[in-house]
C-alpha cells in the first residue's frame, strides 16, 4: 500500500523496509548463519490438508477493538459508534461493518485476547509467530509455517505471498529457520501483472532459454564440486522467479470481469483482495493482504469512521466472492491485528495501544461459523470470559488448515515445535 | 453585543462550570442569562450563567456536537451524532425537547440560525446541507453541493446567505433562497489525509469578522502524522468582498499539536482562537497571536458572552469555564 508511509509510532513501516531488504540479502545469507536448510530434504511429516489456503489481513497499527468487533454502547469507553445485527442471531459489530455484518455466518469472533506487549513490532512479531520472544526472526511467522506445512513439491507458485499493490518486493525474512524458501514474497496487483515480468525487447524465449540452460549448466557443473546451501537457494531463486513469469497472468487482476473488479472496488485494499482471491483459486498456502495505518493516538472516531468503511466493503466482497465460488470450504482468512485500542478516550480524541483485552475475526474452513469466544467488561476494560493470547491463536490457525499444530518441524537433524508447545487451540472456535 | 474594551493580558478565570462528560461545544445565550454545551453523554448542559445552577437537557442518543440559539435565546438547537436536531424552549425551562427532527443519515456536525431567526442550517454525514424552518422544524431546501463531508455553517450576518465548509477545505457560498452556490473559497490548504482513505482537517470553524469584512476559517494544517495529532492550528480569512485569501493566522511563539477548533471575533475587532489547552488571541489581520491564555485543559469550543466581557470555553474534561477579558 504505496499510500501508507507514516509512522505514527515509528516502527512498523520502517521494520517491515527493513526485513525485506534483510530478506532479499539473506535469501542467501541465511544459510551461512550455520542452518542447514538446503542441504537437506524437507521433512514430510507434517503435510496434510492440500489445497487449503489460509489469507491474513493484517490491519497494521492496530484497528479499535470497540469500532469493529465489541462495540460498547452508552459507556464513556464506548464512542459514537453504535452496534448493528448480523447474520448471526444475538451477534452484534460495529456499526461500521454493515456489509460484513452480512457475512457473520461465515465468521466467528474472538473478543477475548489478552497479550502484554504495546509496542507495534514486538506485538507485530507476537501474533505472528505465536510465540512470546523479543527477536524478529527466532520463530518462523504464521505464513512461513503454513507454506511449509501445506507445501506442495510440484508447485510453481511461493507458499508464502504478500499481496502488494505495485511491484514486486523481495523475499522478507520472516521464515526463521525454515528458511527462505517459506518466506514471504511481495507480489503487486496492478493491472498488467507483475512489473518486470516481460521478457526485454529484443529478447526471444528461445534465447532466454538457452541462457537459462546455461547458468544451469554452470550452477550444476559448480555444484557437483562444492555442497553450498547458499547455492542451493540463490538457484532457487532464480527458478521461483522464472515460474512466476510463467504464471504472470494470474497477477493481473484487469483479467477479471469488470463486474467483479467493481464489486471488490477500486481502492487499494479491493485490488489487493481481487489478487488475494486469484490466489486461493490457485491454492496457494499463505496470502497475506495489509492494510495498513490504523495506529489512531488522534482523532480515532473520525479516522475509523473512513478506515472501516474503507475495510467493510471489499472484505465482505472478498468473503462472499470466496464462499460462492466454493473456495471458503478450502480457505481460513484472518483479520489480524496486533493489539487493540484503549478504553480511555484521550484528549485528542485518540485511543493509544491496549494489549490486554481486544479482538480478532476470523472466516471460512475449520472454524465454527457464527462463534463468538470470550468477552470483555461492559467497559471494554478486563477480559472476563475465555482469555486466550497468541499462543492459542496460532495453534488454532494452523488447526483450522489442518496442520497439526502439536507437531514438529525436522530441520538439519534438530526437531522445532511448530507451534508453542505449552499451549494449544481453542477447542471450541474449531469445526 | 455592545463595545467593550478586553484586555487578554489580564484575562483569568471567572468561573467554572463542573460537569462529568467530556464536552464538545458551547455557546452562550444571547440574552446573557444561560450558557450551554454539548456532551458525549448526549446531553446538553445548561448553566444559569450567574448562579451556576445546571439542568440536563435530555434527549439525544448520541454526543451532542453543535448547539445554536435563536437570536432572541427564545429557543435552542441542538444537533448529534444521532443525526438529530433538538429544539428545546428556553423560556418555559423545559427539560423535553420542544421538537424532535431527524435531519441527517449519520452524523449531524453543525447546527447555524440565521441573524433573523428563520432559518435553522444543519450539515451532517450524508454531506448535505439543509435549511428547516425555526418556526415548525419543517425542511425549506436542500443543497447537495459539498464532495466531501460538510463539517461547519455559518449564515452570513444580514443576508439570505450562507457559508459551509468541508472537511476538504471547500468553502462554499449560498443563496439561501435558491439553493445558488454564488461562489466558492479554497481553503485547501487546511486539508490533509491518512493515505488515501481518511480526510482530515478541513473548514472546522467558519466566522465572519464584526464588520463582515472577511470570512474566517478555523481548523489546522502543517500535518506531519496526523495519525499521531502532530499539526497546527491556523485560521485561514477571505476578503469577503474580492475573496482574496488573507494571511494565515496561527501561534508561532509556542509549538502546539492543536486544532483551531474555533475562531470568534471580539467586536473590538480581536480573533481569539482556541488551540489545545491554550486560549489565542490576535490583534486584527495579525499573523501571530499577542497572548496565550493558558487554561487547564484541551478545549473544543468557545463562545462569546453577548456582553464582550468573557469568553466561555468547552473542555475535554467535562468542565466549562468564564474566562473574564477584562482583568
Amino acid at each position: 500500500m504505496s499510500g501508507f508511509r507514516y509512522q505514527p509510532c515509528g516502527t512498523i513501516d520502517h521494520g517491515i523496509a527493513r526485513r525485506q531488504f534483510m530478506g532479499e540479502f539473506l535469501t542467501g545469507g541465511a544459510v551461512m548463519a550455520g542452518t542447514s536448510l538446503f542441504s537437506h530434504p524437507v521433512g514430510a511429516g507434517e503435510l496434510v490438508s492440500r489445497g487449503r489456503s489460509m489469507v491474513v489481513v493484517y490491519l497494521n497499527g492496530g484497528i479499535s477493538q470497540f469500532e469493529s468487533w465489541d462495540p460498547k454502547r452508552d459507556v464513556e469507553t464506548g464512542g459514537p459508534f453504535r452496534e448493528i445485527s448480523t447474520t448471526v442471531p444475538g451477534v452484534q459489530i460495529s456499526e461500521l461493518l454493515p456489509r460484513t455484518a452480512q457475512q457473520m455466518h461465515h465468521m466467528a469472533l474472538i473478543r477475548s485476547i489478552s497479550t502484554d506487549l504495546d509496542d507495534h513490532g514486538l506485538a507485530n512479531n507476537l501474533v505472528r509467530s505465536g510465540r512470546t520472544t523479543r527477536s524478529a526472526t527466532e520463530y518462523p511467522e504464521l505464513g512461513a509455517v503454513v507454506a511449509r506445512g501445506l507445501e506442495r513439491a510440484d508447485f510453481p507458485l511461493p507458499g508464502h505471498i504478500t499481496t502488494m499493490v505495485g511491484g514486486a518486493g523481495g523475499r522478507a525474512n520472516n521464515a526463521a529457520y525454515l528458511g527462505p524458501s517459506y518466506a514471504s514474497v511481495g507480489v503487486g496487483a496492478e493491472q498488467g501483472g507483475i512489473v518486470n515480468a516481460q521478457l526485454p525487447d529484443g529478447m526471444t524465449v528461445a534465447v532466454d532459454s538457452r541462457r537459462h540452460d546455461w547458468r544451469r549448466f554452470v550452477n550444476s557443473r559448480h555444484r557437483s564440486r562444492v555442497q553450498s546451501a547458499e547455492m542451493d537457494a540463490y538457484a532457487q531463486s532464480y527458478e521461483q522467479a522464472l515460474r512466476l513469469m510463467e504464471k504472470r497472468d494470474l497477477f493481473d487482476i484487469s483479467r477479471e470481469s469488470v463486474a467483479v473488479q467493481e464489486a471488490y472496488g477500486k481502492s487499494e485494499f479491493g485490488r489487493q483482495l481481487l489478487l488475494a482471491r486469484r490466489l486461493v483459486e490457485q491454492e496457494v498456502p499463505f496470502i497475506e493482504v495489509q492494510h495498513a495505518g490504523w495506529d489512531f493516538h488522534h482523532n480515532n472516531f473520525e479516522f475509523h469512521l473512513h478506515y472501516v468503511a474503507d475495510f467493510d466493503g471489499p472484505f465482505a466482497c472478498f468473503l462472499g466472492d470466496l464462499a460462492e465460488r466454493g473456495l471458503l470450504e478450502r480457505t481460513l482468512v484472518i483479520v489480524m491485528t496486533e493489539f487493540g485500542r484503549t478504553p480511555g478516550i484521550n484528549a485528542g480524541y485518540g485511543r493509544d495501544h491496549y494489549p490486554k483485552a481486544w479482538s480478532m475475526a476470523a472466516a471460512g474452513c475449520g472454524i465454527q461459523h457464527g462463534a463468538v469466544i470470550g468477552a470483555t467488561d461492559a467497559k471494554g476494560v478486563e477480559v472476563t470470559e475465555r482469555k486466550v493470547d497468541h499462543r492459542h491463536l496460532f495453534h488454532t490457525w494452523l488447526r483450522a488448515v489442518g496442520i497439526d499444530s502439536g507437531g514438529q518441524f525436522e530441520i538439519g537433524g534438530r526437531k522445532f515445535p511448530i507451534a508453542d508447545p505449552a499451549f494449544g487451540p481453542i477447542e471450541e472456535l474449531l469445526s | 453585543m455592545s463595545e467593550v474594551t478586553v484586555d487578554p493580558k489580564a484575562a483569568k478565570l471567572r468561573r467554572d462550570y463542573p460537569y462529568t462528560a467530556r464536552l464538545l461545544c458551547c455557546r452562550a445565550d444571547p440574552t446573557g442569562h444561560y450558557v450551554v454545551a454539548g456532551a458525549t453523554d448526549s446531553t446538553v448542559q445548561r448553566w444559569d450563567v450567574l448562579t451556576g445552577e445546571r439542568v440536563p437537557l435530555v434527549g439525544h442518543e448520541n454526543w451532542v456536537r453543535s448547539v445554536a440559539f435563536s437570536p432572541d435565546g427564545r429557543l435552542l438547537y441542538s444537533g448529534g451524532y444521532d443525526g438529530r436536531m433538538l429544539c428545546w424552549d428556553m423560556l418555559s425551562g423545559a427539560v423535553s425537547p420542544l421538537r424532535t427532527v431527524t435531519a441527517h443519515r449519520g452524523w449531524l456536525r453543525c447546527l447555524a440560525v440565521s441573524t433573523d431567526g428563520a432559518w435553522v442550517a444543519s450539515c451532517g454525514n450524508d454531506r448535505l446541507v439543509k435549511i428547516w424552518s425555526a418556526a415548525d422544524g419543517s425542511l425549506v431546501r436542500e443543497f447537495s453541493g459539498h464532495v466531501d463531508l460538510p463539517y461547519s455553517l455559518q449564515f452570513v450576518p444580514g443576508a439570505g446567505e450562507l457559508v459551509s465548509g468541508d472537511i476538504r477545505g471547500n468553502v462554499l457560498h449560498w443563496r439561501v433562497a435558491d439553493g445558488e452556490v454564488l461562489r466558492s473559497f479554497d481553503a485547501g490548504g487546511m486539508f490533509s489525509h491518512v493515505g488515501d482513505i481518511a480526510p482530515f482537517g478541513g473548514a472546522i470553524g467558519l466566522s465572519f469578522s464584526p464588520d463582515r469584512g472577511r470570512v474566517t476559517v478555523s481548523g489546522l494544517h502543517k500535518v506531519s502524522n496526523a495519525p499521531a495529532g502532530n499539526r497546527r492550528g491556523v485560521a485561514m480569512s477571505f476578503d469577503w468582498v474580492t475573496g482574496e485569501k488573507l494571511p494565515l493566522q496561527e501561534c508561532r511563539q509556542k509549538e502546539l499539536d492543536a486544532t483551531m477548533w474555533r475562531a470568534v471575533y471580539h467586536p473590538g475587532g480581536l480573533m481569539i482562537g482556541v488551540l489545545e489547552k491554550e486560549i489565542g488571541f490576535w490583534h486584527p489581520g495579525a499573523e501571530d497571536v499577542f497572548h496565550l491564555l493558558t487554561t487547564p485543559d484541551h478545549i473544543f469550543d468557545c463562545d462569546l458572552h453577548p456582553s464582550g466581557t468573557d469568553l466561555f470555553t468547552a473542555h475535554f474534561d467535562g468542565h466549562l469555564r468564564c474566562w473574564q477579558l477584562q482583568g
